[in-house]
């Protein structure tokens, strides 16, 4: 993926996310994040994204 | 705290008004072009008019050039622009060059990009220096052709009567109000101009709500120059800042208001002052430092749909307004009026039918529409328009560090030359197609040193010293001697007294001149070329044609077709 279609990507990404709303915002990338990993097709580097994706997110206070 | 504003360490020199001869409240002298605007725009039309020999009246409402902070970048391409037109010194004079930036998330580095940068450029990527030094640096090049560049300061254009066969405007001066003739008018009259009002033209796009609050302070630091973005920093939560240096000790600082900040309020001392001081102390700059001008910015994304109204041309932010955000503003309206005054300029001179115009609004436009989309892609990053846009942005920086790949999404994308690659001027595309390097038609030369052998002696030069107000073939051999049959080229250009030169680019030093030497040996791979190789240039340096085996009958058919070609694309 070049520089450019990864701008594209982004971008397309983000405008879908607006106009889903905010409200319905973490189910549509919980849906995206479910089609990339079905996409990725390897259990071990999708856990190994989801580890990324956590690292430096501060736990929800009060669990 | 009390905050005392000081001057710009720069006195602009103030001119009155003065009418010409007039009958009747008219000009006596009808003007073949009058370009409205005495702006970086402005100015860089006239002097490419100048250039081709053509005489211009530039129209400048105000008696002096601009103040305050505007454009703060120029472009390697700008300065390309500027060498052909003899005003280069005065950039690398007073300009502070630099090659690429850092941006911060918080506290750490999560990009250090470089602008393209290598042993075969003449000039910096990018030089700083205040829009007034632009306008003076210009401005003091055309005041060295009084005959053929006459400024009228002070003069306000209050009407525009646009006619098949001219243009009559209408102007106010403090000393009286007069008309005058033309039969061209470039209108560069700026972001909003009084000539796309008059004419009814509406200009189309997006307007964005992010608003920026932009601050020149006077402080003495020898940090290097570079960009500087800071998302999210500790002085200003939640905000996106932006650094650059400029000449004569002035910094720039834009900086993004929170969503729900009154402009008003943000833009008073006392708001302003505080996150100026927080930066500066975040920095590390301990220096004392004085404001020298405020004022507040939101990013636009508009163009007109033509720049060619008839007799009326549409040039710089009178044409488009695009995002300060990659620096496309004044390099975008420079670029403009390179590709514009040649064009003119052949017309006026009855070597081109009028129709060679309508090629500057195609070609123009295109160049608009691809700064338009990098510089949406800046600002979408720079000042998020919706709740998702600033969450991605958020988790770009958070992660960017750890994952190198996705910083390209924090680069400002910083303008860069415009190839006309669907210019109806391109020629011979399947002649193109066989060069496996090199230029496309449309593109601009790539840089390259050269050996300039010019029957006096010899100088160490660049291939672009070898452009000028005329067509250029680069004919590339192993010495200097020239095929028989582009010596019937010239002669067939010059019965129709078009403007040309022919150079060639020789592998060895050669006795013949003028010739430019490949010294390094690295101009042929890089144009593709072999002995015999043409690339024809046209007088902004953009390439018309090119032919691994010169043939001069195509190459002259290329340039009749680019001074008579018909259009039907717009």
């Amino acid at each position: 993926m070049t520089d450019t279609e990864l701008d594209a990507v982004y971008t397309r990404l983000c405008k879908t996310m607006t106009q889903v709303g905010e409200p319905g915002a973490p189910l549509f990338l919980a849906r995206f994040a479910l089609l990339a990993i079905d996409r990725i097709g390897d259990a071990e580097a999708a856990k190994r994204l989801i580890d990324a994706a956590a690292e430096d997110l501060a736990p929800a206070a009060g669990r | 705290m009390s905050y005392e504003f000081v001057p710009y360490p720069f006195e602009a020199k103030r001119h009155s008004a003065r009418l010409p001869a007039l009958r009747d409240g008219l000009e006596k002298r009808r003007h073949p072009v009058v370009v409205v605007g005495g702006g970086p725009v402005g100015y860089t039309t006239a002097l490419g008019l100048a250039s081709h020999g053509v005489p211009v009246v530039v129209i400048e409402a105000d008696d002096s050039v601009c103040s305050g902070s505007r454009a703060i970048c120029i472009s390697r391409r700008s300065l390309e622009i500027a060498d052909r037109l003899g005003a280069l010194p005065g950039f690398l004079e007073i300009g502070l060059p630099w090659t690429g930036g850092r941006s911060f998330y918080r506290d750490t580095e999560v990009l250090h990009f470089s602008m393209p940068q290598d042993e075969n450029q003449k000039l910096p990527p990018m030089v700083n220096l205040a829009q007034y030094s632009i306008e003076q640096v210009l401005l003091d090049r055309a005041e060295t052709q009084p005959a053929l560049i006459n400024i009228r300061w002070q003069t306000r254009v209050t009407g525009i009567e646009a006619r098949d066969d001219g243009v009559r405007l209408t102007l106010a001066t403090p000393d009286g109000d007069y008309a005058l003739q033309a039969d061209w008018v470039v209108a560069a009259d700026g972001g909003r101009s009084f000539l796309r009002d008059a004419l009814g033209l509406k200009l189309e796009g997006t307007s964005y709500e992010g608003r920026y609050v932009i601050v020149d302070i006077l402080l003495d630091s020898d940090r290097p120059t570079e960009r500087l973005a800071y998302f999210d920093p500790a002085c200003n939560p939640g905000s996106t800042v932006l650094v650059h240096k400029q000449p004569g000790n002035v910094w720039r600082i834009d900086y993004q208001l929170r969503d729900g900040e009154d402009p008003d309020a943000a833009i008073r001392p006392e708001n302003v002052m505080p996150r100026v001081e927080s930066l500066l102390s975040m920095m590390g700059e301990k220096g004392a430092w004085k404001p020298i001008w405020s004022g507040i910015y939101k990013a636009n994304a508009l163009t007109l749909p033509r720049y060619r109204h008839g007799r009326v041309m549409f040039a710089g932010d009178a044409a488009h307004l695009v995002p300060i955000f990659g620096v496309r503003g004044a390099n975008s309206g420079i670029d403009d009026a390179d590709n514009l005054a040649w064009k003119l300029a052949f017309v006026v001179k009855d070597l081109a039918s009028s129709t060679l115009l309508d090629s500057y609004s195609i070609e123009r436009v295109a160049a608009a529409r691809e700064n338009l989309s990098h510089g949406t892609k800046s600002t979408e990053f720079m000042a998020p328009p919706s709740f998702a846009f600033d969450l991605m942005r958020t988790a770009v920086l958070g992660l960017a560090k750890r994952q190198p790949s996705l910083s390209s999404l924090i680069n400002p994308r910083q303008t860069s030359a415009i190839t006309y690659a669907t210019s109806p001027l391109n020629a011979a595309p399947e002649r193109s197609a066989e060069f496996a390097a090199g230029p496309v038609p449309g593109a601009v030369l790539p840089e390259c040193p050269i050996t300039i052998a010019d029957g006096s002696g010899t100088r160490e030069g660049h291939l672009t010293d070898l452009l000028g107000p005329h067509f250029t073939a680069l004919v590339f051999s192993d010495d200097s001697a020239v095929p028989a049959e582009l010596e019937a080229l010239d002669r067939a250009l010059a019965a129709k007294q078009v403007p040309f030169k022919r150079v060639a680019l020789t592998r060895r030093l050669g006795d013949a001149a003028p010739h430019g030497w490949d010294h390094t040996g690295r101009l042929f791979p890089m144009y593709g070329a072999e002995p015999g190789t043409l690339y024809l240039v046209r007088p902004d340096g953009h390439v018309l044609g090119r032919w691994r085996q010169a043939d001069a009958a195509e190459a002259l058919a290329a340039i009749d077709r680019a001074l008579n070609t018909q259009s039907n694309r717009e």
